[in-house]
């Protein structure tokens, strides 16, 4: 095993992890949501770029927007459905519906796209970039620079601007923010519209590392939770970290044990920190 | 009256259904749609009493049905087991996996614990691809005809006409459980921790016990399921473990309505129905699983009787109330 090669992996697929899962971390905690297609929903931004960049032929750059405005599109249809259930906070109803609407997706996008496998290539993800013995690609290190900034610029948003406040007012408490004259439906909405498009951003930006395949998304869903779990749910920096330190010990035990049970063992931990420290590792650390 | 009218209906209605492949033509693929419906509806049944009991989601009940399948292909392929042995040695497996699930989640709620279950199914997804013992991705092949004789009477079955008497008898089983559980102390327990949990403990009853002891019940209902889906199939591969077994049982739970006896069976039946009969490919077939699914919980939370008591209200009371309303229309 090559020690700094794994650690350029797991930085890589950390800061893919934490893009992975911003979004779900500001709708777990905002809204107290969860959304089971939020993987099918990765696998939707990804084959958009694809769709986009392959049969449209548009550059990657044009691609990018494209598949954000259809994540937000999916997420504010989603939560346009939802929303009753929301205001009830009815969870029940809310995780099978998203499991439904992560199903739908899965058709609809295999209907659409073919079911096939694919591979997403952007101008960044052919070339590389080496150090020696060690390398990573054009395509990773703009998902470690893009990941930091999106951290960067939700962290500030949300500390320091009104819409901010709003929407930290509408975690705390939805019912008295909507006596306070905060518009709480707008807010759920504009979440899950965050959502969207941070997710279809990730899959445009990770779709490129692997094979993209409509069934894939289960995964993504598994590590987003871990990372959010792990995080302190509903803590940005928390996730930040926390889809770091999934990405190296991910690295690290494909390397030394092997790479089809990573997320198993990624759930292993996760069980271990939830039976031990239930609030995750950034607890009461906001 | 009404008892002794529900004596002479469930009779009726057990021998209509016993007899429905038959007066529906008898082919091959009428009677493979039934015994399909009756063993999905026994998956469902395991999970009905967590999701409408219970009132928690639990995403490991595919993991259930997949214990019993392997099991069944595991004994039945390597040590030459019977239909009896397989079927008790599966209920044990569903068992003990429900005892380790159960533990491991107890202190975990609503959608942690629905994360936890959902990540345990994706989980047990990527070992049966992976764990050569279970054959990896091309699964276990050849598992022998379901053979249940015993006493010198000979129970073989090699086709699904031959397996729907067991499919409708495992289904017959399960209902009764399932209703002598709704009836049950340990019932009016689930009830009471999912409704009110402080009034449940204030009245003696320890609502995480009782979560463990429905995980307990619920997953033998399902692996019994599974058990059955193997010898139907004949192999066993890792697709057992796909999203379809979650999203169809899901849907079984919610679309009629909840804690309804016959609703899973029904709902299974409308979802097979339209997979076997009127069936617009495979990906465009999980569109309308799916939407059904969104849609049941979006606009009949309900189900399907809910909407079905309401229209039959509307009607009701509209001649009753109309001139009323008029004055009513007038003052607002």
């Amino acid at each position: 095993m090559n020690f700094g090669q794994q650690l350029i992996n797991g930085l890589v697929m950390g800061h893919a992890f934490a893009l992975v899962a911003i979004g779900w971390t500001v709708l777990l905690g905002v809204a107290r949501l969860v959304n089971f297609g939020h993987g099918q929903m990765y696998m939707l931004g990804a084959f958009v770029t694809w769709f986009a960049i392959a049969t449209l032929g548009m550059p990657y750059l044009v691609a990018i927007p494209i598949a954000i405005v259809v994540g937000v599109l999916v997420g504010l249809l989603m939560q346009r459905i939802m929303l009753q259930a929301t205001f009830e906070q009815n969870l029940v109803s809310i995780m099978i519906m998203t499991l439904g609407f992560g199903y739908v997706l899965h058709g609809a996008a295999a209907l659409f796209f073919g079911s096939t496998g694919q591979i997403l290539d952007t101008p960044l993800s052919s070339k590389e970039i080496a150090f020696g013995d060690l390398w990573l690609t054009w395509q990773d290190a703009a998902i470690i620079v893009v990941a930091i900034v999106e951290f960067i610029v939700l962290k500030l948003i949300i500390d320091r601007t009104r819409i901010g406040r709003l929407v930290r007012m509408v975690a705390e408490d939805p019912k008295l923010a909507e006596l306070a004259g905060v518009n709480v439906r707008n807010v759920y909405l504009g979440v899950f519209a965050f959502e969207g498009a941070a997710v279809a951003f990730a899959g445009a930006m990770v779709g490129p590392r692997t094979p993209i395949l409509t069934s894939m998304g289960f995964d993504e869903v598994i590590m987003t939770f871990v990372v959010v779990v792990l995080g302190g749910i509903g803590s940005v920096t928390g996730s930040y970290l926390a889809g770091i330190a999934l990405g190296l010990f991910t690295a690290f035990f494909g390397a030394m044990v092997s790479p089809a049970y990573t997320t198993a063992a990624a759930f292993v931990v996760l069980i271990a920190v939830l039976v031990l420290r239930p609030g995750g590792l950034a607890a009461g650390a906001r | 009256m009404m008892t002794r009218f529900r004596y002479l209906l469930v009779p009726v209605l057990a021998a209509l259904l016993y007899f429905a492949p038959a007066i529906a033509g008898g082919s091959g693929a009428i009677y493979s749609a039934f015994v399909l419906m009756a063993i999905f509806a026994v998956m469902a049944y395991g999970l009905d009493l967590i999701v409408s009991d219970l009132g928690e989601v639990s995403l490991a009940h595919t993991v259930f049905f997949a214990v019993g399948s392997y099991t069944t292909a595991l004994l039945s392929t390597r040590l030459g087991a019977g239909g009896w042995t397989t079927l008790a040695a599966s209920l044990a497996a569903a068992l003990i996996f429900a005892a380790v699930l159960g533990l491991m989640t107890l202190r975990l709620r609503e959608f942690v614990f629905s994360l936890v279950t959902y990540a345990i199914a994706v989980v047990a997804a990527t070992v049966a691809q992976n764990w050569s013992f279970l054959g990896g991705s091309d699964g276990l092949r050849g598992i022998p005809p379901l053979d249940m004789s015993f006493l010198g009477i000979s129970l073989k079955a090699g086709n699904d006409r031959e397996i729907w008497p067991f499919a409708f008898a495992l289904l017959c089983v399960v209902l009764y459980l399932v209703e002598r559980f709704r009836r049950s102390r340990l019932g009016s327990a689930a009830i009471m921790s999912h409704l009110n949990p402080r009034l449940a403990i204030m009245s003696g009853v320890d609502p995480q016990a009782v979560r463990l002891k429905v995980f307990l019940f619920s997953a033998p209902l399902t692996a019994a399921a599974g058990w059955l889906y193997a010898y139907q199939r004949a192999y066993v591969s890792a697709d057992i473990l796909d999203s379809y077994f979650l999203i169809l049982m899901l849907t079984a739970v919610v679309l009629i309505g909840r804690r309804v006896l016959l609703g899973p069976l029904l709902a299974t039946m409308l979802v097979l129905s339209q997979e076997k009969f009127l069936s617009l490919g495979g990906y465009a077939d999980k569109i309308v699983l799916g939407s059904v699914l969104v849609a049941t919980l979006a606009f009949f939370p309900g189900g399907l009787i809910g909407l079905f008591h309401r229209l039959r209200s509307a009607l009701r009371t509209r001649p009753s109330i109309s001139h009323e309303a008029t004055s009513l229309d007038r003052t607002v």
